[in-house]
């Protein structure tokens, strides 16, 4: 397959502005259920494009940046998914799997630039101290300015340089492998859950994991409701936070209205 | 060496003050200025960096507010940009919280310590808060339905997802700067009150949805067939010979104990019965069709190998149990091993490709 020129360029203001919406401005766009359509009105695939960023958004639920922890780069693995199952007729699985180097190497770009970006933060001390806004605000635009072309260069030179190298690596992958990235590429997912419930889980909270296990079970047997089956199950998850809510804070209100009507009177005193 | 001294005097000569020289409150901050920080507010982590993480982001969403509170005297604005350029992070969802109740407090000229105080404070629970709402629930709930509807093609999916995401994300990022700048201090007790029992709740929907997507999204099965003996079982033929044969197909071939391999009736003359692959009943016999020629129906034995299949037993236990002891598993690796992401992702790479053979064992994934 063949480029042009204009489909380069748009693989690169794709990436360019996805990696600055990964933390900036948007914090959607870069996601890959987004970029896996992109891609692939860009490749005139979008059918695949929209298999391929579906597939690479379930792995990465849970895979966010919670409390901070970076994981793998979800803008260079997921426009690395969609451009690998476009251009080398991957299945989508295998091409999510096969998108993890690049998406580990995103990782390890995100940790340079935040590092490299640190020595930045004196010179803003300086306009502060200065009392010069338009320093702050270039020294932001600047910033952003870095991510997205580190990024954009990135993504572009494999793009480039991958399909060549690309097609000769996928043709000499064997079977087994290709079986076992693919199987893998379907397990990632389990990843992202266990990162979620390692945040969310204490000892209390394993009765309502098991009760979403046993009703989805229930829920997804019925064929006429797939579609819908995870709304209807997120509002029976609903009705439970919800009651729970109410319990704890009708309990603590009044305990706290009684805390507040005793301080009144001390301070009145 | 010389301006390198003059800059660190120029950034270090606020060091101990603790009040602004004008303490006259600043009028009111109006709505466009307010909405406009609504909007910088989204570039909060523009220059995110592992020293003060969000800090100079922070200082760039709310520098006009900063600069109309601070117009009258440029020394206060620049201790006011000095002491925000401190090490700062908090949820990028929820930043406009505390925008407003900082700028509140710009904007009463409360003493520097104070601001500081409250601008630490608010790190902690909004961050939690920020990731219930958002990473927890939002997300998985809404990547949930809007991926699988991209993977069965339909192009509403991405869109959907965008819309539904950014709605919500404007309607909290504008809502909460207008409700915590006019609520100013007491917006932080409102929060604190009720926080623990909302962190929890909204643990208790993201848990139980987690639970929903182990089955929904949960697609790995146990491809594999463990050959178990054999059955014996009969198959029916029919052939048309002539009526004077039909007693040659009666028992065409025996074994040694007497169970009739080929033919119509067993070792007590009674005749043979079957289900076809359709599983209709068929019995042996020969049907005279009048033309000296009759159309027997007679049984062959074939041995066919037995195999148990893996999925079908755990199935029966309990479906999906692949993927939830998958999930149990890497639970317990991240919580109490301290895995990393990066080495559970390893470990399914080798979990899949172990799992699939190299090249001697069949692919047991289905």
């Amino acid at each position: 397959m063949e480029y042009s020129a204009l489909q380069v360029i748009l693989v690169f203001i794709v990436t360019f502005i996805a990696a600055i919406d990964q933390f900036s401005f948007l914090e959607s766009l870069y996601q890959p259920i987004v970029t896996g359509m992109v891609i692939g009105l860009i490749l005139g695939d979008v059918q695949t494009g929209l298999i391929v960023g579906g597939t690479y958004q379930l792995m990465t639920i849970g895979n966010m940046p919670i409390g901070g922890a970076q994981p793998p780069n979800a803008v260079v693995g997921g426009i690395m998914a969609a451009i690998l199952a476009i251009t080398l007729k991957l299945d989508p699985n295998a091409a999510v799997a096969t998108a993890i180097p690049f998406s580990l190497l995103g990782q390890y770009g995100v940790t340079l630039i935040f590092t490299i970006m640190s020595p930045l933060m004196s010179k803003c001390d300086q306009y502060a101290a200065e009392a010069n806004p338009k320093g702050i605000e270039h020294i932001n635009y600047l910033s952003m300015c870095l991510l997205g072309l580190i990024f954009g260069v990135v993504v572009t030179l494999f793009f480039i340089g991958g399909q060549a190298v690309g097609s000769a690596v996928v043709a000499a992958i064997p079977k087994w492998l290709s079986n076992g990235l693919s199987a893998a590429g379907g397990m990632m997912r389990f990843v992202g859950f266990a990162i979620l419930l390692k945040f969310m889980m204490n000892r209390d909270m394993w009765g309502f994991y098991f009760m979403g296990f046993g009703l989805a079970i229930i829920v997804s047997g019925i064929s006429s409701l797939a579609t819908p089956a995870l709304l209807i199950l997120a509002l029976i998850g609903f009705g439970f936070a919800y009651w729970d809510y109410q319990q704890n804070t009708e309990l603590k209100g009044s305990v706290a209205v009684a805390a507040d009507t005793d301080g009144g009177e001390e301070d009145g005193i | 060496m010389a301006s390198n001294e003059t800059t660190a005097q120029t950034v270090n000569r606020f060091e101990g003050v603790t009040h602004y020289q004008n303490l006259t409150p600043a009028p009111d901050l109006d709505q466009k200025t307010l909405n406009k920080m609504a909007w910088r507010s989204c570039f909060l982590q523009a220059s995110f960096n592992y020293e003060r993480m969000q800090s100079a982001g922070w200082l760039y969403s709310i520098l006009p507010g900063l600069e109309k509170i601070h117009a009258d005297n440029k020394e206060d604005l620049a201790l006011s940009m000095t002491h925000n350029m401190e090490f700062f992070n908090i949820h990028p969802f929820l930043v406009t919280f505390a925008m407003g109740i900082i700028l509140s407090m710009e904007q009463k000229k409360v003493d520097i310590p104070t601001i500081r105080a409250v601008r630490v404070s608010l790190m902690g629970p909004l961050g939690g808060i920020g990731d219930a709402i958002f990473w927890m629930t939002l997300v998985p709930i809404l990547a949930g339905i809007t991926s699988n509807m991209a993977i069965a093609g339909n192009i509403f999916g991405p869109i959907l997802f965008l819309i539904v995401f950014n709605i919500i994300q404007f309607a909290l990022r504008f809502g909460l700067m207008n409700w915590s700048y006019k609520m100013g201090m007491n917006a932080l007790d409102t929060l604190m009150e009720h926080m623990k029992a909302f962190t929890r709740a909204a643990s208790i929907l993201g848990v139980f949805v987690v639970g929903c997507l182990t089955v929904t999204m949960g697609g790995t099965q146990i491809n594999l067939t463990i050959p178990n003996g054999t059955t014996q079982a009969y198959v029916a033929h029919t052939a048309t010979v002539p009526t004077e044969d039909v007693s040659k197909f009666e028992v065409i071939s025996k074994d040694t104990d007497g169970t009739t391999l080929s033919g119509m009736v067993d070792a007590s003359g009674n005749p043979l019965a079957t289900t076809d692959a359709d599983g209709n009943a068929v019995t042996a016999g020969a049907t005279d069709l009048g033309n000296g020629m009759s159309e027997v129906t007679y049984m062959e034995t074939v041995t066919s190998p037995v195999n148990v299949d893996i999925a079908k037993i755990l199935d029966s236990i309990c479906p999906k149990l692949v993927p939830l002891a998958l999930v149990m598993l890497l639970y317990y690796l991240f919580s109490k091993k301290n895995f990393t992401p990066i080495k559970g992702i390893v470990l399914v790479l080798i979990i899949g490709i172990v799992g699939a053979g190299f090249g001697i064992w069949p692919s047991i994934w289905g």
